[in-house]
């Protein structure tokens, strides 16, 4: 756990400015309020009711990924993501709330400017977090839709007719990256024990899957490639069936209560597993599992679960390279790069552990992407909200993958693969580079060397 | 805000509109936000006093540099050039509203002249960033403060930066070869020879000389030609604990007599060794002394163990506990006593931060074990925690003293053992800044230390910037 509330995280930052080398944004305009330490100065003043809640301080704060890359830069641990989300919620609290008392703070909120969400907008969002990420059943309704929307010849028509052009750019560029969604039937529940590919030989561990909420919808087969990935790494995989989302977006929207039921639910759902470790394929879900005793800081009874649960969380790459064995695995003389996940090399820790696997792959050369510290821009829907920087952020990404002259583009989370692919798709790029999700990549390297024996 | 911004009148909305052509709208910022955010440097008088500029412009170019300049002259407004604001002095930061002057974007690699031993670079460049760059050529540009991670080069320079290594390989000042600089009136000059790449050179007055250490009153440094040297092969650590500080002192002279050259001799006292092994237990440092002295070698792998070899035999006589390595990975262990530090200082007390403050005196290495003792004793006094390290080899000594903020009498304490700590520092013949800086906190001991000498800095400043433009407020200059 933390050892530092995001208040009192605030005001251990010196300003000694370790973390401007590392931050997005900040290398793209270069001014200190896109920076992490500027992002925390404006916090605090407006924390303090030194600036009033307003559009400005809003929209500068909206400006921050929240990719945690100044976590890690920082010598004093200073949480800044924890303290932009702290004030952000602050704003929102004066704006939507009627009767608005801050407790501990003082915000000044006499020269409020900002529209109230109107209820509709809210109503949808609310919605959406509750009613479909956070159900099984729903989600995989929504599943169905988009897949007949793919396969009925919908897509096409819509395409043809132009109709996307009424939608905001990044939307449409969204639609046409969007992956292939299985049919219904092969998005069946997973097996809930699938035992390690090599039966005679003794197992590396006894492991539970994470699937996640729109991972095992829109990227089924990156989870049905996890299962198989581990098992042929010598694990015994247990997926369990009581599982739900991470309660990532929740938490980060300021839907607390939401995220705390539902890490209850996970925590049960897991213990029943009775695993060493708790395998995650996405940095995303991850990185927001391994933050669970966050939700109960004060709540004894669950504190305790919360903390034996997050100690087993471990990202597939990480406990396949440190606890398995993976078969032979055959590249076809592609050169190979990998832009990591934000959660997965700043929260997680897991900084080498794909770019290694890959390194294994016999007729395949790795290339180190430059600046791959930076966050892609990607971040959640961050590209929805901020096209603008999003786009400056991604295209100078894209810059740099194309000084690797690779032919396959690793990533590590469903975020960061869409981003990449809209990415090559910008840059007209989609035949020469394509972008692989790693356990992907992985699989299809081991059934290349398979198919040749 | 403080009360000194406010004593000139307002900008001139035709200053803001001219700014606007100059860089464009999106590099001249007037939210209250952004001028927030411009409000600091990593100073604690800043954390105190922090002070907004009017407006903000983010330079990319000389010529963008140059006309906003003779624009400042025209309209008679302060500029304040701002690297990454990593000073500890308010260097960086207004004292009279006026037009902040961001410099970190312009930050290209120009000319990597490898054969010539050196570089040409814009002054936004990262220290580190510039010696990775260099790595594959086998060359570095030395001066490494322990900031090297997030300062710029034009920072150093303007600072007359150093840092542990200082004790062999000196500071910022030996290796600048020439410099582009914007005048306080506009004009743009080349020093060190408008076209020269030569390494040496007694032409003329040293004018980028002159500029170094100068905090920006001066002129603003828009290109900057290094000179350069090779990568060390490799390097050895010898880390010694003291039972008594005068030992410390003693082996140190032991050292420098007998002929070897380490490249840096660090010192930490009991209170920094007891802060580094709560930030990192396994560190296991010995406690029960009143100093530790880490010492560093570098050069040939050959040279290197015969090195440690020597320093081994000749501190043995003084020291109560050795450790020493020329493996790298061992190195890099021993070596995070050191690098760790100065973050782990804060450690020392709940809650608390450290306050950099009386952070950079220097005195002479003879009277090392006497000032680090009168310093504690100072500290006693005003019942404040506090860390002692710093260069040994050059006698520069980083005090930390850690205090919470909403103690108000700690926070009344402190600033007063801060000027006892620069008092100390000229009692013994020493200075109250060897490193980090005079700017706004330390402009008050210029007098005291320069003497008659001070006048010939401000008829220097009058010549070169009439109308007060660059910088006001700084080094005791004319305000």
């Amino acid at each position: 756990m933390k050892t530092l509330t995001p208040e009192q995280s605030m005001y251990t930052c010196v300003r000694c400015g370790a973390c401007r080398g590392v931050c997005p944004t900040l290398n793209i305009t270069g001014r200190e309020a896109d920076g992490p330490r500027g992002r925390v100065l404006m916090a605090r003043s407006l924390l303090e009711g030194e600036i009033p809640v307003n559009q400005e301080i809003k929209e500068q704060l909206d400006r921050c990924l929240l990719c945690s890359a100044c976590v890690d830069a920082c010598p004093m641990d200073v949480q800044v993501p924890d303290i932009v989300m702290l004030a952000k919620e602050q704003i929102a609290a004066a704006t939507e709330m009627e009767s608005f008392h801050p407790k501990t703070l003082r915000l000044d909120n006499s020269q409020n400017d900002m529209k109230t969400t109107a209820k509709p907008v809210r109503g949808l969002k609310d919605f959406l977090f509750d009613k479909v990420i956070a159900d099984q059943k729903n989600l995989n309704k929504v599943g169905n839709l988009l897949w007949m929307y793919q396969k009925s010849g919908l897509q096409k028509v819509t395409r043809a007719v132009g109709i996307l052009k009424f939608f905001p750019e990044q939307m449409q560029q969204m639609e046409q990256i969007m992956p292939e969604i299985l049919p219904p039937k092969k998005r069946q529940q997973h097996p809930e024990f699938t035992p390690r590919a090599k039966e005679q030989t003794e197992a590396r561990g006894r492991v539970a899957f994470f699937q996640g909420c729109i991972m095992d919808m829109m990227f089924r087969e990156t989870n049905d490639n996890s299962i198989k990935l581990l098992s042929k790494a010598g694990f015994d995989v247990v997926t369990p069936k009581s599982q739900v989302c991470c309660g990532a977006l929740h938490h980060h929207s300021g839907k607390t209560d939401k995220a705390v039921e539902l890490a209850k639910s996970n925590i049960a759902a897991f213990e029943s597993a009775n695993v060493d470790y708790i395998i995650t394929n996405a940095g995303g879900c991850g990185a927001a599992m391994t933050e669970y005793e966050e939700l109960f800081r004060d709540n004894p009874a669950w504190l305790g679960r919360a903390k034996k649960f997050t100690e087993k969380i471990c990202d597939i790459s990480e406990i396949i390279y440190e606890k398995g064995e993976l078969p032979e695995l055959v590249g076809r003389g592609e050169r190979v790069t990998y832009q990591p996940s934000c959660h997965l090399q700043y929260v997680m820790k897991v900084k080498d552990a794909p770019a290694k696997l890959v390194k294994s792959v016999e007729n395949a050369e790795y290339v180190d992407l430059p600046e791959k510290k930076y966050c892609c821009g990607s971040a959640g829907i961050y590209n929805m909200l901020q096209p603008e920087l999003a786009n400056e952020i991604l295209d100078r990404k894209m810059e740099k993958v194309k000084e690797t002259d690779s032919a396959v583009l690793i990533t590590a989370n469903p975020g960061c693969y869409l981003q990449m692919k809209l990415g090559v798709h910008r840059e007209g790029m989609e035949k020469v580079i394509e972008t692989k999700h790693i356990v992907d990549y992985l699989v299809e390297s081991i059934d290349r060397a398979e198919s040749k024996r | 805000m403080s009360a000194e911004t406010m004593a000139r009148p307002p900008l001139d909305k035709e200053v803001l509109s001219r700014l606007e052509e100059i860089f464009g709208k999106d590099r001249v910022l007037t939210n209250q936000t952004d001028l927030i955010t411009y409000s600091y440097d990593a100073s604690f008088e800043t954390q105190l006093n922090p002070r907004k500029p009017e407006v903000v412009v983010i330079a990319l170019s000389t010529e963008e540099v140059s006309e906003c300049v003779k624009l400042a002259n025209e309209f008679m407004v302060p500029i304040y050039p701002r690297g990454a604001a990593t000073g500890q002095t308010g260097g960086a930061v207004s004292t009279k509203g006026g037009i902040m002057m961001d410099l970190s974007k312009m930050n290209r690699i120009l000319d990597i002249d490898h054969r010539n031993m050196q570089v040409i670079i814009e002054p936004g460049v990262i220290q580190n960033d510039l010696n990775e760059a260099l790595k594959p050529y086998g060359l570095r540009f030395p001066p490494d403060p322990g900031s090297a991670n997030m300062c710029t080069v034009g920072g150093m320079v303007s600072n007359n930066s150093s840092g542990l290594r200082a004790v062999k390989y000196g500071v910022t000042r030996h290796y600048v070869l020439g410099m582009e600089v914007v005048l306080p009136t506009g004009e743009v000059i080349v020093t060190g020879g408008a076209k020269s790449k030569a390494l040496k050179s007694v032409s003329g007055y040293d004018l980028a000389h002159l500029m170094i250490g100068s905090e920006g009153t001066l002129g603003i440094v828009t290109r900057l030609r290094l000179k350069l040297l090779p990568l060390p092969v490799t390097r050895g650590i010898v880390l010694c604990s003291f039972k008594q500080l005068e030992d410390a002192g003693a082996a140190v002279n032991a050292v420098f007599s007998s002929g070897l050259q380490p490249s840096a001799i660090e010192i930490m006292d009991f209170n920094c060794t007891k802060a580094v092994n709560m930030m990192k237990p396994e560190l296991n440092l010995p406690i029960d002394n009143e100093a530790i002295l880490v010492f560093e070698v570098d050069g040939a792998k050959e040279e290197v163990s015969s090195q440690v070899n020597r320093l081994k035999q000749v501190v043995e006589k003084y020291a109560s506990h050795i450790q020493f390595s020329d493996e790298p990975e061992e190195c890099e262990k021993l070596w995070q006593a050191r690098k760790l530090v100065g973050a782990a200082v804060g450690l020392l007390k709940p809650g608390g931060f450290r306050v950099y403050g009386g952070e950079d005196i220097c005195v002479p290495i003879s009277r090392l074990p006497e000032t680090l003792r009168e310093i504690h004793n100072i500290a006693d006094r005003y019942e404040i925690v506090c860390g002692i390290y710093g260069h040994v080899g050059d006698g520069n000594l980083h005090t930390g003293p850690v205090v919470n903020s909403n103690n108000e009498v700690e926070m009344e304490n402190v600033q007063q053992m801060i000027d006892e700590i620069h008092d100390l520092a000229i009692k013994m013949e020493g200075t109250t800044t060897a490193e980090h800086g005079v700017g706004i906190v330390r402009a008050q001991y210029m007098d005291i230390e320069h003497g008659p000498a001070m006048e010939v800095m401000r008829a220097i400043k009058r010549t070169l910037d009439p109308n007060n433009i660059l910088n006001p407020g700084k080094m005791a200059l004319p305000n």
